[in-house]
């Protein structure tokens, strides 16, 4: 079952991130290049499993990135995770998306991710940045970053959701 | 929708000051951040590697730095050690009480950091030492340079500290440190907020009479009863009329790195010790 090779795949990923991605980026772009390699493997599943198996891995991944760094408030970016996933699950799930498709998606998925983010902190007032600064400051820098990654594993991704959607539906026949 | 009002009263709730953390939060924070550790030290060791020799050079200049604060340190110790007597002495006789001297008995607890989010709105940093070791919310975590944060949420062996660029003065709940000046204890004011886009702490509510300028050291009062008193915060680059110029507010550069961090110091107020036992 190729879905729980993804899994541990997002559990490693999410331990990147925290852990030994700030040793690799140079200092001046810390806080610039936020990454979100969990949240493009959400959109891999999104795209080539179901909808439902992307917003159930945003609803899990979110929460743990929520807890595990509990600072302000709990729920944020499990609430985004989940209903990025979900929606773009809604939209793309049944076509068979190209690699370009597959780009854009998750371009478009990351930038209304990251926007949904700083809404949330923005109406509990924990930012008082204004949307055009974060935009410029750290939203669009960090959305190449995800597209890159989502570029270095189009190819792995895909095959792991896709073979875990069949076999999910092999089961349901 | 009813999924958006549970993660709103999800969020709401969680936002308020909260001493204790239910199990599931407990044991999903603990377990994952004992993972965390395995590879935050080795990558911080790997680094650490790479930094060391491209600043090999430097080590003279810096060696020589660090001798003349050594010989500074010690004419200062000396100083302090007949110091410390006299106000020994001194507290003896005008009768204080135990509490009274010690209140400002620090304890610094050394520990280490094992992860760091990347959130821009959410920049905590977990340190390895939680409720167990006795840690609070809302102690200070300074490095050897300054303050970096402050305790934000306890777990039973890890906790997360957020930095000192997450203070916003709009935040329900948010708690200004209450500064002075290195040398000028008369000056006053609060450090309530960050500006991300100056890359400056915001000092307000200072008197317009104030001797406060440019390039002093801004450190801790310890007058507000949360954070303990001279732990260095930053120094001042600007000082200008407040918004409603009755009060002046100053710009503070952070004078502690905050970013790769690898050590840092939890200052432990004795009160706190004393209601533990």
């Amino acid at each position: 079952m190729n879905l729980r090779l993804a899994v541990f795949l997002m559990v490693l990923l999410f331990l990147f991130e925290g852990t030994i991605y700030p040793w690799l980026i140079p200092g001046s772009l810390e806080g610039r290049l936020v990454p979100h390699f969990v949240f493009v493997f959400v959109l891999y599943s999104a795209l080539y499993s179901a909808r439902h198996t992307a917003l159930t891995l945003g609803l899990i991944f979110g929460l743990l990135q929520d807890i595990v760094y509990y600072g302000h408030l709990l729920g944020v970016h499990s609430f985004a995770m989940g209903i990025c996933g979900y929606l773009t699950g809604l939209m793309l799930e049944h076509r068979r998306s190209t690699i370009m498709m597959a780009l854009s998606a998750i371009g478009i998925g990351s930038l209304f991710y990251d926007s949904l983010v700083y809404f949330i902190y923005k109406a509990f007032q924990i930012t008082s940045e204004t949307y055009a600064f974060a935009l410029i400051e750290h939203i669009l820098p960090s959305l190449f970053l995800q597209l890159g990654f989502a570029l270095a594993l189009y190819i792995p991704a895909r095959r792991m959701f896709e073979n875990s959607g069949k076999g999910s539906a092999d089961d349901v026949d | 929708m009813i999924g958006l009002i549970v993660f709103i009263a999800v969020m709401g709730f969680s936002l308020t000051k909260r001493d204790k953390l239910s199990w599931p939060e407990n044991f999903i924070g603990d377990s994952v951040t004992f993972v965390q550790q395995w590879f935050y030290k080795p990558a911080a060791y790997l680094a650490g590697l790479f930094e060391d020799v491209r600043t090999m050079k430097e080590l003279y200049r810096e060696n020589e730095q660090l001798r003349m604060t050594t010989a500074k340190y010690a004419r200062d110790a000396t100083a302090y050690n007949f110091l410390e007597q006299e106000v020994k002495r001194l507290q003896e006789e005008l009768d204080f009480t135990k509490q009274q001297q010690e209140m400002n008995d620090y304890k610094f607890v050394i520990a280490q950091v094992v992860a760091d989010n990347q959130d821009p709105y959410n920049n905590v940093i977990k340190i390895n030492l939680g409720s167990r070791n006795g840690i609070k919310p809302d102690m200070a975590v300074i490095t050897v340079d300054g303050m970096v944060g402050v305790v934000s949420r306890v777990f039973p062996v890890y906790s997360t500290v957020m930095p000192i660029t997450e203070l916003n003065a709009d935040t329900p709940g948010a708690k200004p440190i209450a500064a002075t000046v290195l040398g000028n204890l008369d000056s006053f004011g609060m450090i309530d907020s960050y500006d991300t886009q100056t890359g400056m702490l915001v000092m307000s509510k200072i008197a317009e009479d104030d001797k406060l300028d440019k390039g002093d050291t801004v450190i801790t009062s310890g007058l507000g009863g949360v954070f303990p008193r001279g732990l260095v915060i930053g120094t001042v680059k600007s000082r200008r009329v407040g918004d409603f110029g009755l009060t002046h507010v100053a710009e503070i550069k952070p004078t502690a790195k905050l970013d790769r961090l690898y050590e840092v110091f939890v200052v432990v107020p004795p009160e706190m010790e004393g209601l533990e036992e």
